[in-house]
C-alpha cells in the first residue's frame, strides 16, 4: 500500500526509442569488451608458445587448468576470501548508511573522511597496511599489540591462518566505505511519501526499515552485493604487495594464480583459459543470483 | 520555546549518532593519518621504536617527487580517469534508464551481458588487450587507457545507475507524457534532475575506479603515459623503499578525489529540510 | 721496359707498400657511429643507483656518435614483465633489453633475441681494444654464451656477499665468552657452519648484554630473506644448497629435488631461521639490508649493491661498523664452494631494426673507458665487471675497500642460473616449500620430496 510502484512506466508504444538510448553502450560494450573477451577465448584453445598462437588446441589448455590444483586451491581462497569478507562489508555499510541517514551532524565533513578508505588506490592501501601491520616494525603490529603481548614472535603476513585473515579485514576495511556510500545515496534518493505515509499510521521505525526501507533498497543492495562479490573475487593490488600468495600458497587467490601464470611462466594458454572459466563460473552464478533476486525479492 | 521531550530525546540521539559516526570515521582513517604524518618525518625517525610523535619536519620528500615528475603522473592520472568519466556517464545514462522504463526484448539476457563484460579476472584480460592493443598501435596512448577502462567502467555505471532509475517514482513522467511532451523531453527534463544524486554518487565511483586502478595502466600505458599508481613501484628502489614519498604520493592522489567527492556530496544529500529519510 | 718505367713502378710500389704499412686511424665511436648518426635506439634497463650513475653518462655517447639513446629505467619487477612483454609479443619497441640470467631459458627458447657473435667480429663495429678478457668470469660465460653463440655483454654483475657487525664480532667481552663455548676465535664466518654458531651465540633477548651494553630490544644472530619469491630461493640453493655439493637439476637437466646433498643443506638454512627475526618470511632482498640497518641482527648474507646504500652516514646508525667477507663455505666440503651471483646482460631484440648502432651503445657501457669513468663518477660505489676495475684507485682507497674483497671472492664462485624455461615455475613451486620447511610445517625430508613430485611434474628435463 505505501510501495510505490516501480514497474515499467510507458508502454508498449515506445518502439525504438529505448533502443536508441541503449545503442551507445551496447556498442561500446561490443567493441571494449566483448572483443578482448572472444579474443582471449580464441587464444584458449590454442597452443600458446609465449606470445604466439600455435596449434589448435581444442581443450587441452581447459583440461590442464581443470585438473591443476593449484588452481582450484586458489578458488578457494577466493571464496573464502568473499564469504567472510562481503557479508561483513554489507552489514557494517548498511549500519553505517541507516547511521548516517539519521540527519548526523556534521555529515558534509564526516561523510568524506569515512569515505577514504575506498578512495585510495589499492596499492597504497598495501603499502598503507604493511607500515601498519608489518612483521617486526609494523606501527600497530609492533608497537600496539606486541606491547600487551598479542602475537609476540609472531609475525601477521608470515603465517598462514592470519595473513589471509589480515588481508580480509584491509579488504573490509578499505570497501566498506564505498557500499556505505551507495547504500546512502540510495537511502537518500528513496522517495519521501510513503514514509509520511507510514508515519502517519504510527508504523515503528523498525516496521518502516521491514517493510518500507527494505524492499524499496533492495534493487541496489542486490547490485551492491553482486558486485562487490564479482569484484572481492579479482582482488589482487593488496595480495600481490603484502604477501605475493604467500606464506606458502595461503594466499594464493585466484588473481595471483593468474599473475604467476600469466607473468611468471608465461603459460598464456592455462591464463586466458583461467579467464574463460572464471568468466562462465560468474555468468552462472549472476544469472543464478539474478533470477532469485528477481523472483523472491522481486527486486528486478 | 523550549523544546519538548520529543525533540530533546531526538536531539540526543542525534549527538549519539553524531559522535559515533565520528568515532568510526576518526578510527578507520587513523592509518592515512599516520601516513600523512610521514610525507614529514625525516629518514631517521620514520620506523623509530617506539614511534615518534613529535619530530623536526622536512622537506626533503617533497623535493624529490618534484624532482621525479610526479606531477606529469598526476596529471596523466587525471586526464585519464576524466576522459573516461565523462564518457561513461554520456553513454551509460541513457542506457540505465531504458533498461529501467521500458519492456525491452531480452532485457534480463542484456542486463547479464552488460554485467558479464566484468566478469573475467583482468589479470587474465591484460594480456590479450596488450596483443591487441600492439596490433592496433594503442599502446601507450591516452586513447588506448581510456577505451580499456570504459570496459568495466561502463557496466558498473549502467548497472548502478539502472538501479537508482527503478527507484524513481513513475508518475512525473507519466504526467509529463500526459501533457504531450516527447520521449526526450521527459528524460532530458524530468529524469535527469531526479537522477542527479544517482549519477553523481555512480560517476564519482567510477572516477574512483578509474583513478587508482594499476595493472592496465601499468602494461598498456608507457613512457607517454604514466598514472600515479604505476609511478608508485619506482619508489620501492634497491636502496629501501622510499616511505616519505609513498606516503606523498599516495595522499596526492586522495586529494582530487577527497575534494571531488566534498564538493559533490550535497548533491547526493537531500537537505534536511526535506526530510531525512527515516528508516 | 725502359729503366725509367722500371724505376717508377718500383717507386710506385714502395709508395703503395708504405701506404699500406701506415697507421689506419684510431678506432673511434664516431668513425663506427657514422652510418648511424642520427639514428634512435631504446634501450630498457633495471634501475638502481648504479644504472643512474650510468644513465648520467650517456649523454657523452650520444654527443660523440650522434645516435640518440632513450635509455629507459624500471624497476625490477617492471623490467621483467615490460620487457618480456615486448619482446615475446613482437611488439619490439625496445631494441635491447636487460635481462636476468634466469630469464635467459625463456627468451632463448621463443627465440627473441639476437647473437651478437657477427658484431663481435666486425672490425668496423667493434672496439680493438674493448679487451673481452678482462671481463669477470665465469659469470659473463655463464649467463650470455650458449650453444656456442653469445647473446650479449656483461653488463651487471650483482653479487650476495657476507656481511656482520664488525662491533659485536670484535668486542673482547664477546670473543672471549664465544672462544669458550664453541673452542675457537670469533670473527667473520668463513664456512656455513660458523655463520650457524655465530647466529646461535648472538641470538639474544631484551636486557640481556650485547658488546658491554643492555639490550634494549632483541637481538637476532642471523637475518636472511624469507619471503616467497624474490631471490629467497635462490640465495638458499646457490649459498647452501650447491655448497653441499647438490643441485636441482642433473648434467641432463632432470630435476633431482631431494637429493641427500640438497636435503643436509636446506636443513642447515632452515636451522638458521632459529636465531632469525620473527618477520623473516616477509622479508624481500630490500628488507634485509634495511633490517641490518637498523641493528637488530648481527650477519647477513645480502647483495652487495644495497649494501652500498645502507652502510652510509645518515643512512644507518651503524655505518662504519660493518665488516664484509665473500659468501662462506661449507666446512664438510670446501671443493663445492658457491655463492649466489646475478649477472646480467643487455640482449639485442630480434625485432630492432637498429642492431648496429645499438650494439656500438652496449658495447660503450662495458669498455674501459666509459667502466672507468663509472667508478671515478660514483666515487666507487658499484659491481665491477671487470677485473681491471679492482685496481682503481677510488676502489682500492675507498672505504669499502673490504667490500669489494668480499665481492672478488664471491664472483670467483658464482655462476649464472641454468638456461631453464621453466625456472621461475619450478622456483615458485620450490620458494613455497623451503618456506614450508623454515617455519617448521615440514621436515627437509618431506619437503624436498614433494618438491622432486611436483617440479617432475613440471618438467622432466628443465634446461635447454
Amino acid at each position: 500500500m505505501y510501495l510505490v510502484s516501480r514497474r515499467d512506466g510507458a508502454g508498449d508504444e515506445a518502439g525504438w526509442f529505448p533502443y536508441v538510448l541503449m545503442a551507445p553502450a551496447l556498442i561500446t560494450l561490443v567493441v571494449v569488451a566483448l572483443v578482448p573477451f572472444l579474443y582471449t577465448a580464441y587464444l584458449s584453445l590454442h597452443e600458446m608458445q609465449y606470445a604466439r598462437v600455435g596449434n589448435w588446441a581444442g581443450f587441452a589448455n581447459y583440461a590442464r587448468l581443470l585438473t591443476n590444483a593449484r588452481f582450484w586451491h586458489s578458488v578457494g581462497i577466493s571464496a573464502a576470501f568473499i564469504a567472510v569478507a562481503v557479508p561483513l562489508e554489507f552489514g557494517l555499510g548498511l549500519l553505517g548508511a541507516l547511521v548516517l541517514n539519521q540527519g548526523v551532524r556534521c555529515r558534509s565533513i564526516i561523510v568524506p573522511v569515512l569515505f577514504v578508505p575506498s578512495m585510495m588506490a589499492p596499492i597504497v592501501v598495501a603499502i598503507l597496511w604493511k607500515i601498519m601491520l608489518a612483521g617486526s616494525w609494523g606501527l600497530l603490529s609492533y608497537n600496539l599489540l606486541e606491547r600487551f603481548g598479542i602475537l609476540t614472535g609472531l609475525s601477521i603476513f608470515a603465517s598462514p591462518a592470519l595473513a589471509l585473515l589480515a588481508l580480509i579485514l584491509i579488504d573490509v576495511w578499505q570497501w566498506t566505505p564505498f557500499v556505505m556510500l551507495a547504500l546512502f545515496a540510495g537511502l537518500q534518493s528513496l522517495p519521501l511519501m510513503p514514509y509520511r505515509a507510514a508515519a502517519v499510521d504510527g508504523a515503528t521505525p523498525l516496521q518502516t526499515f521491514r517493510r518500507l526501507t527494505l524492499p524499496l533498497l533492495a534493487p541496489l543492495m542486490a547490485v551492491i552485493v553482486l558486485l562487490r562479490l564479482i569484484d572481492a573475487f579479482k582482488i589482487f593490488d593488496t595480495i600481490f604487495l603484502l604477501t605475493a600468495g604467500g606464506p606458502g600458497q595461503a594466499t594464493e587467490s585466484l588473481s595471483l594464480f593468474t599473475y604467476k601464470t600469466v607473468f611468471d611462466f608465461w603459460d598464456l594458454g592455462t591464463a586466458t583459459a583461467t579467464a574463460v572459466v572464471i568468466w562462465v563460473m560468474f555468468f552462472l552464478f549472476s544469472n543464478a543470483f539474478y533470477q532469485v533476486v528477481k523472483r523472491k525479492l522481486r527486486a528486478f | 520555546m523550549p523544546m519538548s521531550v520529543r525533540e530533546r530525546a531526538a536531539r540526543r540521539r542525534q549527538l549519539l549518532f553524531t559522535l559515533l559516526a565520528a568515532a568510526g570515521a576518526l578510527a578507520v582513517v587513523f592509518p592515512v593519518l599516520w601516513m600523512a604524518l610521514m610525507m614529514f618525518k625525516p629518514e631517521a625517525v620514520m620506523f623509530a621504536r617506539p614511534p615518534v610523535w613529535r619530530f623536526p619536519p622536512t622537506l626533503e620528500h617533497f623535493d624529490y617527487v618534484i624532482e621525479h615528475g610526479f606531477v606529469w603522473n598526476l596529471l596523466a592520472s587525471l586526464f585519464v580517469a576524466v576522459a573516461s568519466t565523462v564518457l561513461v556517464v554520456v553513454v551509460g545514462t541513457p542506457a540505465a534508464y531504458a533498461f529501467a522504463r521500458f519492456p525491452i526484448r531480452r532485457r534480463d539476457d542484456l542486463l547479464l551481458f552488460v554485467l558479464a563484460t566484468r566478469m573475467a579476472p583482468p589479470v587474465a584480460l591484460v594480456i590479450p588487450f596488450y596483443l591487441i592493443y600492439a596490433r592496433v598501435g594503442l599502446l601507450d596512448t591516452y586513447v588506448g587507457l581510456v577505451v580499456a577502462y570504459l570496459s568495466f567502467n561502463l557496466s558498473f555505471y549502467v548497472w548502478v545507475l539502472w538501479s537508482f532509475c527503478r527507484e524513481l517514482p513513475v508518475e512525473l513522467e507519466e504526467a509529463a507524457r500526459a501533457d504531450g511532451y516527447p520521449r526526450a523531453h521527459v528524460l532530458v527534463r524530468v529524469v535527469l534532475p531526479l537522477l542527479r544524486p544517482g549519477i553523481i554518487a555512480t560517476a564519482v565511483l567510477c572516477f574512483i575506479f578509474a583513478w587508482n586502478e594499476f595493472l592496465y595502466a601499468f602494461l598498456l600505458g608507457g613512457k607517454t603515459i604514466e598514472t600515479l599508481p604505476v609511478a608508485v613501484p619506482k619508489l620501492i628502489t634497491s636502496q629501501g623503499v622510499k616511505w616519505g614519498e609513498l606516503s606523498i604520493v599516495g595522499i596526492v592522489a586522495l586529494m582530487p578525489v577527497l575534494v571531488v567527492v566534498f564538493l559533490l556530496q550535497r548533491h547526493i544529500v537531500r537537505g534536511l529540510t526535506m526530510g531525512a529519510v527515516k528508516g | 721496359m725502359t729503366t725509367r718505367e722500371m724505376t717508377g713502378r718500383v717507386m710506385l710500389g714502395l709508395l703503395m707498400s708504405l701506404t699500406a704499412t701506415a697507421p689506419a686511424a684510431a678506432w673511434s665511436y664516431k668513425e663506427a657511429a657514422k652510418p648511424y648518426a642520427g639514428q634512435s635506439i631504446t634501450v630498457l634497463d633495471e634501475i638502481t643507483p648504479l644504472q643512474e650513475t650510468m644513465k648520467t653518462l650517456v649523454p657523452d655517447f650520444v654527443k660523440e656518435t650522434g645516435i640518440k639513446v632513450d635509455y629507459q629505467l624500471l624497476n625490477h619487477f617492471e623490467v621483467i614483465s615490460k620487457g618480456q612483454a615486448d619482446m615475446l609479443s613482437g611488439r619490439g619497441a625496445y631494441d635491447a633489453v636487460m635481462v636476468h640470467s634466469p630469464q635467459m631459458g625463456i627468451v632463448l627458447q621463443a627465440d627473441v633475441i639476437r647473437p651478437i657473435d657477427d658484431l663481435l667480429a666486425n672490425k668496423t663495429l667493434t672496439n680493438p681494444e674493448l679487451d673481452l678478457k678482462d671481463v669477470i668470469q665465469p659469470a659473463w660465460d655463464s649467463v650470455a654464451k650458449f650453444r656456442g653463440k653469445t647473446y650479449g655483454l656483461l653488463d651487471w654483475n650483482y653479487n650476495v656477499v657476507y656481511w656482520a657487525r664488525n662491533d659485536v664480532l670484535s668486542h673482547p667481552d664477546e670473543k672471549a665468552a664465544f672462544k669458550k663455548r664453541y673452542n675457537y676465535d670469533l670473527a667473520p664466518a668463513k664456512t656455513l657452519q660458523q655463520m650457524r654458531d655465530i647466529a646461535e651465540f648472538f641470538t639474544r633477548k631484551k636486557g640481556e648484554k650485547l658488546g658491554g651494553e643492555t639490550l634494549e630490544s632483541d637481538f637476532y644472530g642471523v637475518v636472511l630473506e624469507g619471503i616467497k619469491g624474490g631471490t629467497t630461493f635462490w640465495t638458499l640453493w646457490n649459498a647452501f644448497i650447491k655448497n653441499f655439493g647438490g643441485d636441482i637439476f642433473d648434467r641432463d637437466g632432470k630435476p633431482t629435488i631431494d637429493r641427500p646433498e640438497n636435503v643436509a643443506g636446506v636443513k642447515l638454512w632452515a636451522e638458521l631461521w632459529k636465531f632469525a627475526p620473527p618477520g623473516q618470511a616477509e622479508y624481500s632482498l630490500i628488507d634485509v639490508p634495511t633490517v641490518m640497518g637498523n641493528g637488530i641482527a648481527a650477519q647477513t648474507l645480502a647483495w652487495s649493491d644495497f649494501v652500498l646504500g645502507i652502510d652510509q652516514p645518515g643512512k644507518s646508525k651503524y655505518a662504519g661498523k660493518f665488516v664484509y667477507a665473500g659468501s662462506p663455505a661449507n666446512a664438510k666440503s670446501p671443493r663445492t664452494r658457491s655463492a649466489e651471483t646475478e649477472p646480467s646482460i643487455i640482449v639485442i631484440s630480434k625485432q630492432s631494426k637498429r642492431a648496429e648502432p645499438t650494439y656500438l651503445f652496449l658495447q660503450w657501457m662495458v669498455d674501459k673507458t666509459t667502466q672507468k669513468r663509472f667508478f671515478e663518477t660514483s666515487k666507487g660505489a658499484g659491481v665491477p665487471i671487470r677485473e681491471s676495475t679492482w685496481k682503481q684507485p677510488e676502489l682500492q682507497q675507498s672505504r669499502f675497500a673490504g667490500l669489494y674483497e668480499a665481492m672478488r671472492d664471491t664472483l670467483a664462485h658464482g655462476r649464472a642460473k641454468p638456461k631453464a624455461p621453466k625456472i621461475f615455475e619450478i622456483m615458485d613451486v620450490m620458494s613455497g616449500i623451503v618456506q614450508e620447511i623454515a617455519l617448521g610445517k615440514k621436515t627437509a625430508e618431506q619437503g624436498l620430496k614433494e618438491g622432486q613430485e611436483k617440479v617432475m611434474a613440471i618438467c622432466s628435463k628443465c634446461t635447454l
